[in-house]
């Protein structure tokens, strides 16, 4: 029988979730989760001096954070995202389908070197342009947009901030990274574009007229030129600082430092635009959960969890791998995939003796990657999608949209297991 | 008599032609093309979310090339039937609002004391994935219900059916 103190402790936990989960009275995340820490703070659940060490030691995960923000706004501002949907028009050649892959490609690109939210967030907006001009179906472009955001999270370390929250927690680099993840990623990318072709393959039958392709109105050539030469050098970076476990903040801040002095240096800067385009609530946010999970850990709770995990897997390393990936991808359905995977993080710090302990790591990132796809609570894709058919109204239910999402992502999270499992 | 012709971003020309053959040219034509704000409403909505919040593309230029995607194209789409009807020697005149396509339809229909909504049964239907059978689009459907007249529903010619 659990104690007061760890009642306590548990329900301002699961009061936390609770509010982020369902937002009563619109309260933002953000607020959720610093009221919550300020509640475990209050109750003496982390002491200050624990909590300032536990923040200052996370400083790469919120320079990463800020420094990857920075890159995609000005990316964004030089034109780059809109040249690329031009580029994938033009190796459409005229026919849907084509066009459909090229976005998957680009999509892909985008994710995995400057993270799923400029995909989802940044390029969407521009395919959605793209495919009105050419007078093709809207839809199927902007799925692809979303859903490429989250099934190419796993293609490296820098892919999503998710990533970033394990690597920064459990260490690791890029050969390990990609040895238990480019096969699941490879498997979860083709499966996905093949589906959605299969989905929508009336629609992409459609053929498009390449001169309706806009001109793209770059602000500056020569600001667009600095930042397509700097892009290709924070990717290098990236890979080499991922091989060599050097600090990626370090490479996405001076990334987003030189594009900024670019951007002022050709008078393309819009810095209004740039506060506005970084999500500063994302810092509060994670700076909260930090905290709460910090407490529960502290409570002997997700030690516990963990237990619990192992003794459900037995002697089997299939278990093991597919039931952190399936929990992890469940977690992140409910509730949202960044307090899943801290809490994860703190299961397999208390897990560290599990004789597959790092193919359990890269299993729990591609549970919180994926798993957001599988309902409709807790991914940008998914809520997207609801949002866009919820008013179109007829034709997909939200059940029909449910029915695809259970039987489409556990088939990604099983093979990619499975994948996981075979490279042990 | 007067016809209303709801024209999609596709097909315009060909529900033109197959509408003359049936009602000849003693008619006044009004072609009428709906840009659909709705989805894209939502992506804005979606994207200014808490977390996710990107007011840039509420203001220019994703704004400005929105707008301006969804002016060509539904220019394009209502002068290409325009002069298939023109073409045929047709009395037509075109439009093009913005709004929600299904209730635009109905609300110019009455607007305009039409006698004839004539529509694709695919109107409504683009986008959406086909994971069982489908009879009309959403759009054609709530025509069908709301009409103030009455509806010519045209079939797509390829259609093979369920699935």
């Amino acid at each position: 029988m659990p104690d007061l103190h760890t009642s306590v402790g548990a329900a301002i936990f699961l009061a936390t979730l609770a509010v982020i989960m369902i937002r009563p009275y619109g309260v933002p995340e953000a607020v959720a989760a610093l009221g919550g820490a300020a509640l475990m703070l209050a109750g003496g659940f982390v002491r200050p001096a624990e909590a300032v060490t536990l923040l200052v030691n996370d400083w790469n995960v919120y320079g990463f954070f800020l420094g990857m923000m920075a890159i995609s706004a000005l990316a964004d501002q030089a034109g780059i995202f809109e040249m690329l949907a031009y580029r994938a028009g033009q190796w459409g050649r005229g026919s849907g389908m084509r066009l459909y892959l090229a976005v998957f490609a680009v999509g892909a690109m985008i994710t995995a070197f400057l993270s799923n939210d400029a995909t989802a967030l940044i390029l969407t907006p521009v395919v959605y342009a793209l495919a009105t001009r050419l007078r093709l179906a809207v839809l199927p472009f902007v799925f692809a947009c979303t859903f490429i955001a989250d099934t190419a999270s796993f293609l490296l370390p820098v892919s999503n901030p998710i990533n970033i929250l394990f690597m920064d927690a459990c260490g690791g680099n890029l050969g390990e990274f990609l040895h238990h993840l480019l096969l699941p990623s490879i498997f979860c990318i083709g499966f996905n574009i093949a589906v959605f072709a299969w989905l929508f393959r009336r629609d992409l039958r459609m053929s498009y007229d390449p001169a309706l392709l806009p001109v793209v109105d770059l602000p500056d050539r020569r600001y667009y030129n600095f930042t397509v030469v700097l892009l290709i050098l924070v990717a290098v970076a990236y890979v080499a600082a991922a091989a060599n476990d050097f600090p990626l903040s370090i490479v996405a801040l001076s990334g987003g430092m030189l594009l900024f002095a670019g951007a002022a240096r050709y008078r393309c800067l819009d810095m209004a635009k740039l506060g506005k385009e970084i999500s500063w609530s994302l810092f509060a946010f994670i700076t909260g959960m930090f905290i709460v999970v910090r407490a529960v850990e502290n409570l002997g709770l997700t030690t516990s969890f963990g237990g619990w995990l192992t003794g459900l897997a037995g002697d089997s390393r299939l278990g093991a791998v597919l039931i952190i990936a399936a929990c992890t991808a469940l977690g992140a359905n409910l509730i949202n995939n960044v307090p899943m995977a801290l809490v994860m993080i703190s299961v397999l710090g208390a897990m560290h003796a599990h004789p597959v302990n790092r193919a359990l790591v890269y299993a729990a990132v591609f549970g919180a990657d994926l798993g957001p796809n599988l309902t409709t609570v807790g991914s940008l894709a998914t809520m997207l999608w609801l949002l866009i058919l919820r008013r179109k109204g007829l034709e997909i239910s939200t059940l029909e949209y449910f029915k695809l999402g259970v039987t489409v992502v556990p088939i990604m999270i099983m093979a990619g297991s499975l994948l996981i499992w075979l490279n042990l | 008599m007067r016809i209303i012709c709801a024209i999609g971003r596709r097909g315009g020309p060909e529900l033109i032609g197959r509408l003359a053959e049936i009602v000849g040219g003693h008619a006044e034509w009004l072609m009428l093309h709906v840009i659909d704000k709705g989805p894209r409403h939502d992506l804005e909505d979606f994207l200014r979310g808490p977390l996710h919040r990107r007011p840039d593309h509420g203001s220019p230029p994703h704004e400005m090339a929105l707008d301006e995607a969804e002016e060509t194209a539904g220019r394009a789409a209502v002068d290409e039937a325009l002069a298939a009807a023109r073409q045929a020697g047709l009395k037509a005149e075109a439009s093009v609002r913005a709004g929600n396509p299904e209730r635009t339809v109905v609300e110019f229909a009455s607007e305009m004391q039409a006698d004839l909504i004539a529509i694709s049964g695919s109107e409504g239907a683009e986008g959406h994935p086909h994971m069982g059978p489908v009879s009309v689009g959403h759009t054609a459907r709530f025509v069908i219900d709301h009409a103030p007249c009455d509806v010519l529903l045209f079939r797509e010619k390829d259609r093979s059916g369920i699935l």
